[in-house]
């Protein structure tokens, strides 16, 4: 497959990213062994990193940490005085994971993490529909990753308007007043997943809008959606009766800021950006599952400089649907759910006041 | 409104709990220490727990069934304590046992009940398939017995309700607590009548000792038996009952140990693969993540993963694995002597299994530990056997209460004072 030209940072076969990524991340791995002290006590203690790498052959060769030891531990390859910011995670449940950025690595993540909006946006700001309330945003006392997801995101937009007012109520006046002055050339519209499916799915349906000249981005995974039995092909159909068929998906994790899996608009999945790549695991081997079999994720990135995640094995389960095969080239791959947390079923387990 | 698990299943009001209880306590017909009636139905209780259907199900609720044998009762109660001369009941107890381990819910209950007190019980309102087994034959035994027993003895289950607490805690004469450090310090703000005590039973955390002398002393199959045995008290509950083994400690000279230690491991690993214990991916992910920090910590020195079912880790000098790290996460451990190991103890461990260590040995440690920690050494096995004495309490006298009966002192017999005569000079 010839790389499109105009897809930016998803143009490497499968081949060939092994081949650019496996001695990129083995060199991360030595960088890492080098200057994070827990990380080479965790490789020296499991045997994950034989003879300085000289033992491993491919990607999946290539040792891999629970993405849960960011929330216990501090795991940071700079020392204090480089630290430049530290990214923290919406943990659902107990302490947030803590990811440490020196200057050259925030750089690298936001240009990153640009590179692949770009590809779904294009290359110019579109005017922006925001699927949340302008409440969220402003409240500055609150670091809450849906906050911060909406800020990163107007990065790549103008003439906002936010569908939701300060109550989480549709303001519907607003959004015919954008669609008006917007809706006949291409626009964006961002929102958490859910969110876009309470608010702008029934909207949609309600107006009969036009959103044919829309480009829907939208993150923060399908839980509470697969509580009301709407998967992402109910999703999508759902807008495509609206014109709205440019639809991208994206998944990403604190823990490997930067890096996000976009979704493709024509075979469906999510796809790798260049340096990038997924692994899905066996959880009874390890091993690489074969295509069509469903595993643990792991993601591999070649952004985290600065602490040692570029090799994080998520409590995602996932499954490869094919590979060179799709909107871009690589794997082409789709998030099955969340591990649940293992429970300890001791006596210090009780009841509780 | 709470829900009623026992001795029927039913809404009741938070006022009725309390004066049944009350009502049971004060009744003329009430049961008394000992009392034939509870024997009775702990028998019949027994019975039922072992009866093949069952215990092919359920296999945990097998040693409890052996544990509420009448013969062994009868003698606890019918032996007499030397301080006392009479043993009563305490009055109402208030139990909050683990959420999880079934039959703990049933142990001190059973004591207490022998103790001749009416019970309230908190369920977790996440009950397990042994729970809701246990609760079923519970409920199917107490229609034959006594009404004073069914009277007097409630299992309930209710949300988080603090009122419902508080009033329990109010109306009750000894509460009996287990749970991590949070939960007793939250149970502990509902205030107890003022004659009324807490017996609580906070997390803790085991390990066992193996002689390495010993175990290379032993024969194939006597080795075969203490690995099943261990297997048991690990594997059984997930490896989270306080009392399952966390750090193997292998006592002897340093290559001896090591080579012991190795020995075992490849056995459990053999057992492991042949008993099949239920790892799912949680657990498996749980493992790694908290085997990990254990080397980020420097905890751990190695970290060797055996399958999902089994990770060894081997502890720095100076470590014991202090907490749950997924079930069938072992530490590894030498020390030279028992004695090296008593500064590692503290008052968070409960029990140390053993193997191949004379009574006078464990009788010296335990002396040399002085209640610093460490309340029960037992055979590698029976580490999940539940006793009458539990974290260093009997709790068949701490469930009930001394009286003292004394007859006015005859005064000593005198002489007649004739017989004495005065005499003179």
């Amino acid at each position: 497959m010839t790389p499109d030209p105009r897809s930016g940072c998803f143009t490497l076969a499968q081949a060939d990213r092994e081949a650019v990524l496996f001695p990129a991340l083995r060199e991360l791995t030595a960088h890492h062994y080098r200057h994070c002290a827990g990380y080479a006590r965790i490789l020296d203690a499991t045997g994950g990193w034989s003879d300085s790498g000289r033992g491993h052959r491919n990607l999946g060769d290539l040792p891999w940490l629970p993405v849960r030891l960011f929330k216990n531990h501090v795991l940071k390859s700079i020392p204090d005085e480089e630290v430049f910011t530290v990214v923290t995670s919406s943990g659902t449940t107990g302490q947030p994971s803590r990811v440490h950025l020196d200057r050259q690595a925030a750089a690298a993540q936001q240009a990153a993490l640009a590179s692949v909006l770009r590809t779904a946006i294009g290359p110019r700001r579109l005017p922006m529909l925001i699927v949340d309330s302008g409440a969220t945003v402003a409240r500055a006392a609150t670091v809450s990753a849906r906050r911060a997801g909406v800020l990163g995101m107007m990065a790549y937009g103008r003439d906002y308007t936010f569908l939701l007012d300060a109550d989480g109520e549709l303001d519907r006046p607003a959004a015919r007043a954008f669609l008006a002055a917007h809706g006949r050339a291409p626009f964006l519209v961002f929102g958490f997943t859910f969110l876009v499916w309470s608010a702008l799915a029934a909207f949609a349906a309600e107006e009969d809008l036009d959103l044919s000249q829309g480009v829907l981005v939208h993150t923060g995974g399908w839980k509470k959606l697969a509580d009301l039995a709407v998967d992402n092909d109910e999703f999508r159909r759902h807008f495509a009766r609206f014109g709205l068929r440019r639809i991208h998906n994206f998944y990403g994790m604190a823990e490997q800021i930067g890096t996000v899996f976009l979704e493709g608009t024509r075979m469906p999945g999510l796809y790798c950006p260049d340096f990038a790549d997924v692994v899905i695991r066996d959880p009874d081997t390890w091993r690489e599952a074969a295509v069509g079999t469903p595993g643990l994720i792991q993601v591999v990135s070649t952004l985290p400089r600065s602490y040692p995640g570029h090799s994080l094995l998520t409590e995602d389960l996932g499954v490869v649907h094919g590979v060179d095969d799709g909107d871009w080239p690589g794997k082409r791959f789709s998030i099955l759910g969340r591990l649940p947390r293992a429970e300890a079923r001791g006596c210090s387990d009780a009841v509780g006041g | 409104m709470l829900l009623q698990h026992f001795p029927e299943e039913r809404e009741l009001p938070l006022e009725q709990v309390l004066a049944g209880l009350r009502a049971a306590d004060r009744a003329p017909d009430r049961l008394g220490y000992g009392d034939e009636r509870v024997l009775d139905f702990l028998d019949a209780l027994s019975h039922e727990l072992l009866r093949p259907r069952l215990v092919r199900r359920h296999p945990e609720l097998a040693p409890l069934g052996f544990f509420l044998r009448r013969s062994r009762l009868a003698q606890w109660t019918r032996a007499t304590d030397g301080a006392a001369d009479l043993r009563v009941p305490r009055g109402i107890v208030f139990h909050i046992p683990p959420a999880n381990v079934s039959t703990l819910l049933a142990y001190p209950w059973a004591l207490s009940m022998l103790a001749g007190n009416a019970n309230v019980i908190r369920l977790s309102t996440r009950g397990s398939a042994a729970t809701d087994e246990l609760l079923g034959v519970l409920r199917e035994t107490v229609r034959q017995a006594d009404p004073a027993v069914r009277a007097s003895q409630l299992v309930v289950s209710y949300g988080h309700d603090d009122e419902v607490t508080a009033a329990l805690s109010a109306a009750c004469h000894l509460r009996l607590m287990w749970g991590g450090d949070q939960t007793i310090d939250r149970l502990r703000r509902f205030a107890l009548a003022p004659g009324a005590r807490d017996l609580p039973m906070p997390e803790r955390s085991s390990l066992c000792v193996v002689s390495a002398a010993t175990w290379q002393g032993t024969d194939e199959a006597g080795r075969t038996a203490v690995v099943e045995g261990f297997y048991n008290d690990a594997y059984w509950y997930g490896q989270a009952a306080c009392a399952s083994p966390l750090t193997i400690c292998w006592i002897g000279p340093d290559g001896q140990a090591a080579r012991a230690g190795a020995d075992f491991v490849d056995r459990l690993e053999a057992l492991v693969a042949q008993r099949r214990p239920q790892i799912d991916v949680e657990m498996a992910v749980e493992k790694r993540v908290a085997t990990y920090g254990l080397a980020v910590t420097a905890s751990a020195r190695s970290v060797g993963f055996r399958g999902n079912a089994l990770a060894v880790v081997s502890l720095s000098p100076g470590r014991l694995l202090e907490s749950w790290c997924g079930t069938g996460t072992f530490g590894l451990a030498c020390f030279p002597d028992l004695d090296a190991l008593a500064p590692l103890i503290t008052r968070r461990h409960q029990t140390i299994g053993h193997f191949g260590f004379e009574r006078d040995t464990l009788l010296a440690f335990a002396r040399r530990l002085a209640g610093r920690g460490v309340d029960r050494l037992v055979p590698v096995g029976e580490a999940l056997a539940f006793e009458r004495v539990w974290d260093g309490y009997d709790l068949l006298y701490e469930c009930s209460k001394a009286v003292t009966v004394r007859l006015p002192t005859t005064p000593p017999l005198r002489r007649p004072a004739a017989v004495a005569g005065p005499t003179g000079p």
